[in-house]
C-alpha cells in the first residue's frame, strides 16, 4: 500500500464524525470522496435519501465477512468498540487485508470462481491449484500478472513428491530419481486451470472471456450473437489462441486414487488430430478451432505470433483493454456491495450497460495505475461512505436500490458459514479433542455437508432469500449447530456459562459470538425472561451440575441465535 | 446455486438464480390466473389438492398430473432391455420374451414389466450426440445440451415451477438414491429435496437428540422473538424469505403425510413385490409420496455403465429394476393413479451393439431407447432399429422432441419462455415438438 496522506483537515472531520473511516489518499489517485461524491450526485437525481451510516459493531462484522469470511470473535468486537481512535475502521482493514485468513479466503474464492465447485476431471489436481493461488494471494501478485500467468501457464499439474508409493516401488516411468525430480521441478498448479477444459477448448475460451473480460462471447458458439456484434467467427478466431496448448502424459501412476502427471506445453502446431487416429479420436470441434485464424476480440490478429497464448494473454492484460479492469473492478464492487454496475457481474455487453459509466470507467483507470493491486482496490471500496451504509431502510430508495443507497442483505457462502459456526460456538478446540487426527475428515465431512446445502452463486445478485427446505432443516435440527450449542467443555457456551456475572453479562457474551453486536435493553430483558421461566429438565443434559433447566434455557436462546437471520447473513 | 451430484452430472458452472420479477411465481400465477383464478387458485392451494399453474384450465375432480422418473444412472444398453436383438451377431446371449401385448418383444430380464406391457409406450428411436456421462445426463434431466453460458433446470425442477403447490407441506420435487439435477437459473428453491437413502427418513426431520416437542417449541419463540425483531428493523423482503422457508421446513416436519416417506408402513405383500432393493423401495416411496401430492419424483437406479461383463451386470440390474417397475406400475393403475402419473425409465444413452473385449459394451448415443408408460401416454412401441441395433430406421426421435412430448403429456406448454439471467428467453424444451402419436392414451 503506498503512504498515504490526509486530503485537508476538512475531509478528515467529515471523514470520522461521519464514518471513523479516513479517505487517505494523495492527490493524484481517485479519492474515496471522489466515488462518494459522484454517487451522491447520483442519488440526488433519482430523488433517493439512502439509509443511514452503519454502526461500528455492524461495519466490523461486514468487513470480516467481505474481506476474510467469518465473523469476528467477541474479545475482537469489545476490543473494536471500545478503540477509541478515528483510524479504527480503517486499520482494522488494513489488519484483514494481512491475516492469514485474507490468503485462505481469496485463494477459495479464486478457486471457487475457476475451477468451480465440484469438477471432477481427469488429471486436475486442486491441492495444487489452490497452493499456486495461495502463493498468488499471499504475494498480492498484481491481478494483471495473476491472470497473465494462468493463462500462459504451461508445466506439470501434480507432485508426486509426498506420494509414498507401496514396497518403495517408483511410479514413474522416468525410472531413475534424476527423472522424477526434473518432473517435480515442472510443476506448476496454475497449468490444472486449464486441465479442466482440456478437451473442450470452447467452454475454456468462452470461460475465460466472461470470467477476465466480462464478454459472453461464449453465446456466439452455435449463432451470431442476436443483440451485439459477435459474430460465430470472432469466437472461434478468440478460440484458436489457446490451440497450441497440448496436454501430455509424462507419468502414470499405479495408484489410481491419484491424479495422472501431465505436462501442459505449447505446441508450435496447433491442435491436429494425428492422420492414423482420423475419425477415431472425438474431435470436439478442436480442429476447426485450430484451423481458424486466432484474433483477439477486436480483430487483433496473432497469426504470426510464435506463443499464440503469451499474445492472447497479453492483449488481455494489457492497460488498453476496454474490459480486463473494468471486468474485475466490477466484480470486485459486486462482491463488497452486493452488486455491480454491469449485472449479471459477467455480462457486459452494448444492450445491457452498465449504471453509472463514468465511475466504473474512473475506478478501472484508478486499479490500473495503481498497478492493478487487489488489496488497493479492496480498501478504496470498503473506504467509501456507500460501503458504510446501513442495511437498515432508507428513507427513499429507487426500485430495485441501483445505486446502493442501502447495504444489501448478502447470503453467506458455505465456507463462509460453516467458519461462523465454528467461530461462534468454540468448536474447533472440541473438534480437536474428539475428532484427533480424524480432524481435517470431520470438518470436510461437515463442510461437505454445508457445501451441498448451501451452495451460493455470487455472480448473481439474488433479490429474494433463495433458501431451501433442507438447508433450515440442518440448521434446526442437525448436528452441527445442535451439538454446537452444548456446553461441552471448551465450546462456547460452557466458557459462556462459567462466567461469573448476571445473565445479563451472559446474554451479552453470546450476542457478541454470534452477531458481533451488544443486545438492546429490549433484548436482554427478553431473554433473561426466556432463560428464567419454569421448564422441566430435559432427560439427558451432557453435564451434570446444578441450575439444569437454566443451562437447557441456554442452550435454546444459543440455539436461536444460530438459526436467526441475522446471524446467516451478511448485513 | 447447485445441487450437489456426487458422481452424478453437475452443472459445473455458475448457476444463475437470480429471479426475474416477472417470473416470480406469486406475481406470474397472480397476472396469469386473474381474478377468479386467483381466488381458485388460492382455495386450491389452501385444499393442497390442485396445482396453482393448473387451477385455472383443469377441471374439477382432475388429478393434476405428477411425473417418476427411473433414472438407469450410467446408459442402460438398449439390447438388454427394449429392444433385444437375439440371434444377432450383436445381440449377445440376451433373448426376447413375448410381452401382454401380441408382437411386442422385450429383453428376457423383464419377465414382470412384459406383464405390463399393455401399459407401455417403448420409444425404440432415440437418437442423440452425448457420448459422455456428465453430458448426456445433463442433457437427459434438462433437455438442453451444457453450455457454459447457462445452468438449465432439470425436469424436475420445472414441474416443481409449473405444476408445484407452494403450500404444500411436502417437498413438490424428491430425488431417491442419488441427487437429481438442479433448478439451474429457476432457483434453489425449485431444486429436489434429496433422500439418499430409501431406508431412511429425510436427513435432519426428527428433533435433535434432548429436543422434546415442547422444547422445540420454546426454542420456536425464541427465534421468532429474533426474526420478527430483525424483520421489523430491516423490512427486508430476504428475511421474510429466510422466516418462510423456515416455517415450511418445520410444517414438513409435523406433516401428518412425512409417513408417506416411510414404505415399512405398507403391507408386507406390497414391498416384497416392489423388491427387497433400495429401487424397489425409492419406487414404493415414489408412489406413496405421488400419493400424498408430490408432483415429481426420480429414483435413481446406479450402475448401468457395463463396459465390462455386460450381461452378467444387466442380468442382475434387472433383477432388481424388473419387479419394481413392473409393480410400479401395476400399483398405480390400481389405485387409479397412472393416468395421471407419467413414468418415465431411462437413461443418458445406450450401448454400443458390438461386445468389446471385456464382454462390455461401450457408450452408444446414436441408438437407444426410452421406456413411458401412464400419465396419457399411447401404449405401443414407437420406432425401431436396424437388424444390429446400431441405427435408428424408423421414427428416430431427438431429445428436445422427447422432452417436449413429455411436458405436454403434464400439461406443461413445451414453448413457454423463460428469461435467463443474462436475458435471454428460454424454453422448457428447446426448439422441441411433441409426437402426436404418443398422446392420448
Amino acid at each position: 500500500m503506498k503512504s498515504t496522506k490526509p486530503l485537508s483537515l476538512v475531509t478528515m472531520l467529515l471523514g470520522f464524525c461521519l464514518y471513523g473511516v479516513l479517505p487517505l489518499y494523495a492527490q493524484d489517485e481517485l479519492p474515496v470522496s471522489q466515488i462518494d461524491h459522484l454517487i451522491r450526485a447520483e442519488w440526488n437525481k433519482n430523488s433517493i435519501v439512502p439509509s443511514p451510516p452503519t454502526d461500528d459493531a455492524h461495519y466490523l462484522r461486514r468487513l470480516y465477512l467481505d474481506v476474510i469470511g467469518t465473523i469476528p470473535t467477541a474479545d475482537e468486537v469489545k476490543a473494536f468498540l471500545a478503540n477509541r481512535s478515528p483510524y479504527k475502521r480503517y486499520e482494522a482493514l488494513a489488519h484483514l487485508l494481512n491475516s492469514p485468513k485474507y490468503v485462505e479466503y481469496w485463494a477459495n474464492y479464486w478457486d471457487d470462481v475457476l475451477l468451480g465447485r465440484q469438477v471432477k476431471r481427469a488429471n486436475v489436481d486442486r491441492t495444487a491449484f489452490r497452493d499456486w493461488l495461495k502463493g498468488q494471494v499471499s504475494k498480492n501478485n498484481a491481478y494483471n500478472k495473476f491472470v497473465y500467468e494462468l493463462l500462459t501457464a504451461s508445466g506439470v499439474n501434480t507432485s508426486l513428491a509426498s506420494t509414498v508409493m507401496p514396497n518403495g516401488v517408483m511410479p514413474s516411468m522416468e525410472s531413475d530419481l534424476s527423472g522424477k525430480s526434473t518432473l517435480d521441478s515442472r510443476v506448476n498448479g496454475a497449468v490444472n486451470f486449464y486441465l479442466k477444459y482440456a478437451n473442450t477448448p470452447a467452454d475454456y475460451s468462452g470461460t475465460v472471456s466472461r470470467l477476465f473480460l466480462g464478454v459472453q462471447i461464449q453465446c456466439a458458439q452455435c449463432h451470431d450473437h442476436k443483440t451485439e456484434a459477435w459474430k460465430q467467427a470472432d469466437f472461434r478466431r478468440f478460440t484458436a489462441c489457446f490451440m497450441q496448448a497440448k496436454v501430455q502424459p509424462v507419468n502414470r501412476t499405479l495408484d489410481k486414487k491419484r491424479t495422472m502427471q501431465v505436462e501442459l506445453t505449447d505446441n508450435a502446431q496447433p491442435f491436429k488430430v494425428p492422420a492414423r487416429l482420423a475419425g477415431k479420436v472425438k474431435d470436439n470441434g478442436r480442429t476447426e478451432y485450430a484451423m481458424a485464424e486466432p484474433a483477439a476480440l477486436d480483430g487483433t490478429s496473432f497469426a504470426t505470433e510464435g506463443n499464440r497464448r503469451q499474445a492472447i494473454a497479453k492483449w488481455i492484460t494489457a492497460p488498453q483493454n476496454p474490459w480486463f479492469a473494468a471486468a474485475i473492478v466490477n466484480r470486485m464492487w459486486a462482491h463488497f456491495l452486493g452488486r455491480g454496475f454491469v449485472n449479471p457481474i459477467d455480462d457486459f455487453r452494448d444492450s445491457n450497460p452498465p449504471v453509472m459509466p463514468e465511475l466504473l470507467r474512473k475506478l478501472a483507470e484508478d486499479f490500473v495505475a495503481h498497478g492493478y493491486d487487489l488489496k488497493y482496490l479492496i480498501k478504496l471500496i470498503c473506504s467509501t461512505q456507500v460501503y458504510q451504509l446501513s442495511s437498515l431502510p432508507a428513507k427513499h430508495l429507487d426500485e430495485g436500490n441501483t445505486y446502493w443507497a442501502r447495504y444489501r442483505l448478502k447470503p453467506l457462502k458455505p465456507e463462509v458459514l460453516m467458519d461462523m459456526l465454528v467461530s461462534a460456538t468454540s468448536m474447533q478446540s472440541v473438534l480437536e479433542r474428539v475428532a484427533g487426527d480424524r480432524l481435517p475428515a470431520v470438518k470436510a465431512a461437515m463442510q461437505k455437508q454445508l457445501t451441498f446445502l448451501f451452495d451460493v452463486d455470487e455472480e448473481f445478485e439474488q433479490k429474494d432469500y433463495e433458501g431451501t427446505i433442507p438447508q433450515a432443516l440442518l440448521l434446526l435440527n442437525g448436528g452441527i449447530t445442535n451439538n454446537s450449542v452444548t456446553p461441552l467443555s471448551g465450546t462456547a457456551l460452557s466458557d459462556v456459562l462459567s462466567l461469573p456475572g448476571t445473565d445479563k453479562e451472559k446474554i451479552e457474551s453470546l450476542y457478541l459470538r454470534t452477531f458481533s453486536r451488544l443486545p438492546n435493553t429490549k433484548e436482554v430483558a427478553y431473554w433473561t425472561k426466556f432463560l428464567n421461566a419454569p421448564r422441566e429438565v430435559g432427560q439427558t443434559p451432557i453435564r451434570q451440575g446444578s441450575g439444569l433447566p437454566k443451562q437447557q434455557a441456554y442452550e435454546d436462546m444459543f440455539w436461536g441465535l444460530l438459526n436467526s437471520s441475522e446471524f446467516i447473513f451478511n448485513h | 446455486m447447485k445441487i450437489n451430484t456426487n458422481n452424478k452430472v453437475s452443472p459445473e458452472n455458475t448457476v444463475c438464480p437470480g429471479p426475474v420479477d416477472l417470473w416470480s411465481p406469486n406475481r406470474r400465477g397472480f397476472m396469469q390466473a386473474g381474478m377468479g383464478g386467483f381466488l381458485s387458485l388460492f382455495f386450491a392451494e389452501w385444499l393442497g389438492t390442485t396445482s396453482r399453474a393448473n387451477a385455472q384450465d383443469t377441471p374439477k375432480n382432475v388429478r393434476p398430473k405428477s411425473c417418476i422418473l427411473l433414472w438407469m444412472n450410467g446408459g442402460p444398453s438398449h439390447l438388454e432391455t427394449f429392444d433385444p436383438k437375439p440371434g444377432t451377431a450383436t445381440g449377445g446371449s440376451t433373448t426376447a420374451i413375448k410381452t401382454r401385448v401380441p408382437g411386442m418383444e422385450i429383453a428376457m430380464g423383464f419377465p414382470q414389466v412384459a406383464e405390463v406391457a399393455d401399459k407401455l409406450a417403448i420409444l425404440r428411436g432415440m437418437t442423440s450426440k452425448e457420448g459422455n456421462h456428465q453430458r448426456a445426463q445433463y442433457l437427459m434431466h434438462t433437455g438442453y445440451a451444457p453450455n457454459p453460458t447457462i445452468v438449465h433446470p432439470s425436469l424436475g425442477a420445472w414441474v416443481n415451477e409449473e405444476l408445484g403447490v407452494t403450500s404444500a407441506d411436502l417437498p413438490n420435487f424428491v430425488s431417491i438414491s442419488g441427487p437429481s439435477l438442479g433448478a439451474g437459473f429457476l432457483g434453489v428453491q425449485y431444486a429436489p429435496f434429496v433422500i439418499q437413502n430409501p431406508n431412511q427418513s429425510p436427513q435432519n426431520i426428527a428433533y435433535a437428540r434432548n429436543v422434546t416437542a415442547e422444547r422445540f417449541g420454546m426454542r420456536q419463540n425464541g427465534l421468532n422473538f429474533l426474526e420478527q425483531g430483525f424483520q421489523n428493523e430491516t423490512q427486508d423482503a430476504k428475511v421474510k424469505g429466510h422466516r418462510e422457508v423456515y416455517s415450511k421446513a418445520v410444517r414438513m416436519m409435523h406433516s401428518p403425510r412425512l409417513k408417506a416417506f416411510d414404505v415399512k408402513e405398507e403391507p408386507m405383500a406390497i414391498q416384497q413385490a416392489y423388491g427387497n432393493t433400495n429401487f424397489g423401495k425409492g419406487c414404493l416411496m415414489a408412489r406413496r409420496l405421488i400419493e400424498s401430492g408430490v408432483r415429481f419424483v426420480e429414483v435413481v437406479q446406479d450402475g448401468w455403465d457395463t463396459h465390462k461383463d455386460n450381461f452378467n451386470r444387466t442380468t442382475k440390474l434387472l433383477s432388481g429394476v424388473d419387479p419394481a417397475m413392473a409393480t410400479l406400475i401395476k400399483d398405480l393403475s390400481e389405485r387409479n393413479l397412472l393416468d395421471s402419473t407419467l413414468v418415465i425409465w431411462m437413461g443418458e444413452f445406450g450401448r454400443t451393439p458390438r461386445i468389446n473385449a471385456n464382454e462390455g459394451r461401450d457408450h452408444y448415443p446414436q441408438a437407444w431407447n426410452v421406456a413411458l408408460a401412464g400419465g396419457g401416454v399411447r401404449p405401443g412401441v414407437y420406432g425401431a432399429t436396424n437388424e444390429t441395433g446400431e441405427k435408428v430406421v424408423d421414427k428416430p426421435i431427438m431429445v428436445p422432441d422427447l422432452f417436449a412430448t413429455v411436458a405436454t403429456l403434464l400439461g406443461m406448454k413445451p414453448d413457454k419462455t423463460f428469461v435467463s439471467p443474462i436475458g435471454r428467453p428460454i424454453s422448457i424444451t428447446e426448439k422441441g415438438k411433441a409426437i402426436p402419436e404418443l398422446i392420448g392414451g
